[in-house]
């Protein structure tokens, strides 16, 4: 089958549409990266765990002196040090998830682009604002 | 753990269809047809029926789906028998691969009943009445039962699967010993019959750049020959978002392998040989 080639779903290239397979195969060759996403993303995963664990307790503990018991315990350094390890924690590994997903299902060149930037900005900004929010609570 | 019997599978079984998604390129008018019901065996007892996926991409016309009936009283054990059966005597012009009939060779692999096996060690005891024989999917189809394996074998040479050494090439046989030996088990008996690739929804989304669990398997393979030399080289040819970490351990590969391996695992072994030498 020689004439014969593997249709590009995405159109990713057309202009190589008689290049041969092993050329479509190699594509753009290896990025030479991504063990680094790869544990961050478990890393994260397993420090989420006792982390969060920790936060519902907490939070469940506190939540009968309302708003004023729980400023008062997020004073606490031991305690602000802690949840500011959570938030940059839990939305660094949201970053990192949701780059994969955007990855996996989205094709059309442009728009990955844009989506990747959003999510990259968005989890950034909202790990900056969880941040600040909970050490302005503390040190009020 | 090998699957012997389809007793031994869930009853909670995966849907057996997905949805395509809108780049993959079919057209709105692609749609399976049906196709001839031929008829039943005179005289016979025990009938199983075949619905199996028709396709000539000459004739311009959609898909269909044949029926055939099957006097088991007059067929060989396997679906692959059944298949021969039908192309001797029923339709001539249904057409497969298929070499070895013993499951060494991986050319008759196919789709039964919603699962990849190869045709020629699946019993027809341990099919559906009806069974439904399609293509191996995310494969374009040539004809009927013949999926295209050019993309499948094109990443396979991608990797080079082939011995990389810088020492002299010795007069004798490159030694290796016993243990070294048993590192290659669980790779070196893959026939490459692409069940598990067909079957891993990261490539059929990612395909054009995901290796696939065949491919990357056979790239662990000549990770760990104690002969190769160039360990270092394939980790960095697969160290890549797309080639290899495109595997989010889905695990049809290892559910699907008829010949009872695990890419899933070796997959994860490459991926802590990478982490391995980075810290």
């Amino acid at each position: 089958m020689s004439e014969w080639h593997r249709r590009d779903p995405l159109n990713r290239n057309p202009a190589s549409a008689r290049a041969s397979a092993l050329y479509r195969a190699i594509g753009l060759g290896s990025a030479k990266s991504g063990a680094h996403h790869w544990w961050l993303q478990r890393m994260t995963a397993v420090a989420l765990v006792p982390l969060l664990l920790w936060l519902v307790v907490s939070l469940l503990a506190h939540a009968r002196g309302g708003h004023q018991a729980v400023a008062l315990w997020l004073g606490r350094p031991a305690v602000a040090v802690t949840m500011a390890v959570l938030l940059v924690a839990l939305f660094w590994h949201m970053k990192l998830g949701l780059r994969v997903i955007v990855e996996d299902y989205v094709h059309a060149d442009r728009v990955k682009f844009a989506a990747l930037a959003a999510v990259d900005l968005v989890c950034v900004a909202l790990m900056a604002i969880g941040v600040f929010t909970s050490l302005y609570l503390a040190f009020r | 753990m090998l699957i012997k019997s389809s007793k031994q599978v869930s009853r909670w079984r995966n849907p057996k269809r997905f949805p395509v998604s809108r780049n993959s390129g079919a057209s709105p008018a692609s749609r399976i047809e049906a196709g001839v019901t031929w008829p039943e065996p005179e005289g016979a007892t025990r009938v199983q029926h075949l619905q199996v996926y028709r396709y000539d991409p000459d004739s311009g016309r959609n898909p269909r789906i044949d029926t055939y009936a099957i006097d088991r009283d007059k067929c060989g054990p396997m679906l692959l028998d059944a298949l021969i059966k039908i192309k001797n005597e029923i339709d001539p012009t249904l057409t497969f691969r298929r070499s070895c009939r013993e499951g060494v060779c991986g050319s008759c692999a196919m789709n039964i009943d919603g699962s990849n096996w190869l045709a020629c060690i699946r019993s027809l005891d341990e099919i559906n009445e009806p069974a439904t024989v399609y293509p191996l999917n995310n494969m374009d189809v040539v004809k009927d039962l013949v999926g295209d394996q050019t993309h499948a074998l094109a990443q396979y040479t991608s990797i080079k699967p082939w011995l990389r050494s810088k020492t002299p090439a010795p007069t004798r046989e490159r030694l290796q010993s016993p243990e070294e030996r048993k590192r290659l088990d669980g790779d070196y008996e893959c026939i490459l019959c692409f069940c598990c690739t067909s079957g891993c929804p990261s490539h059929w989304w990612n395909g054009d750049r995901f290796l696939g669990p065949a491919v990357l398997l056979q790239a662990h393979r000549w990770l760990v020959d104690s002969r190769d030399e160039a360990t270092g080289e394939r980790l960095d040819e697969l160290e890549d978002p797309f080639k290899l970490y495109r595997c989010h351990t889905i695990l049809n590969c290892t559910r699907t392998c008829p010949k009872g391996l695990n890419p899933g695992k070796k997959i994860a072994e490459v991926k802590l040989m990478i982490q391995q030498r980075r810290s």
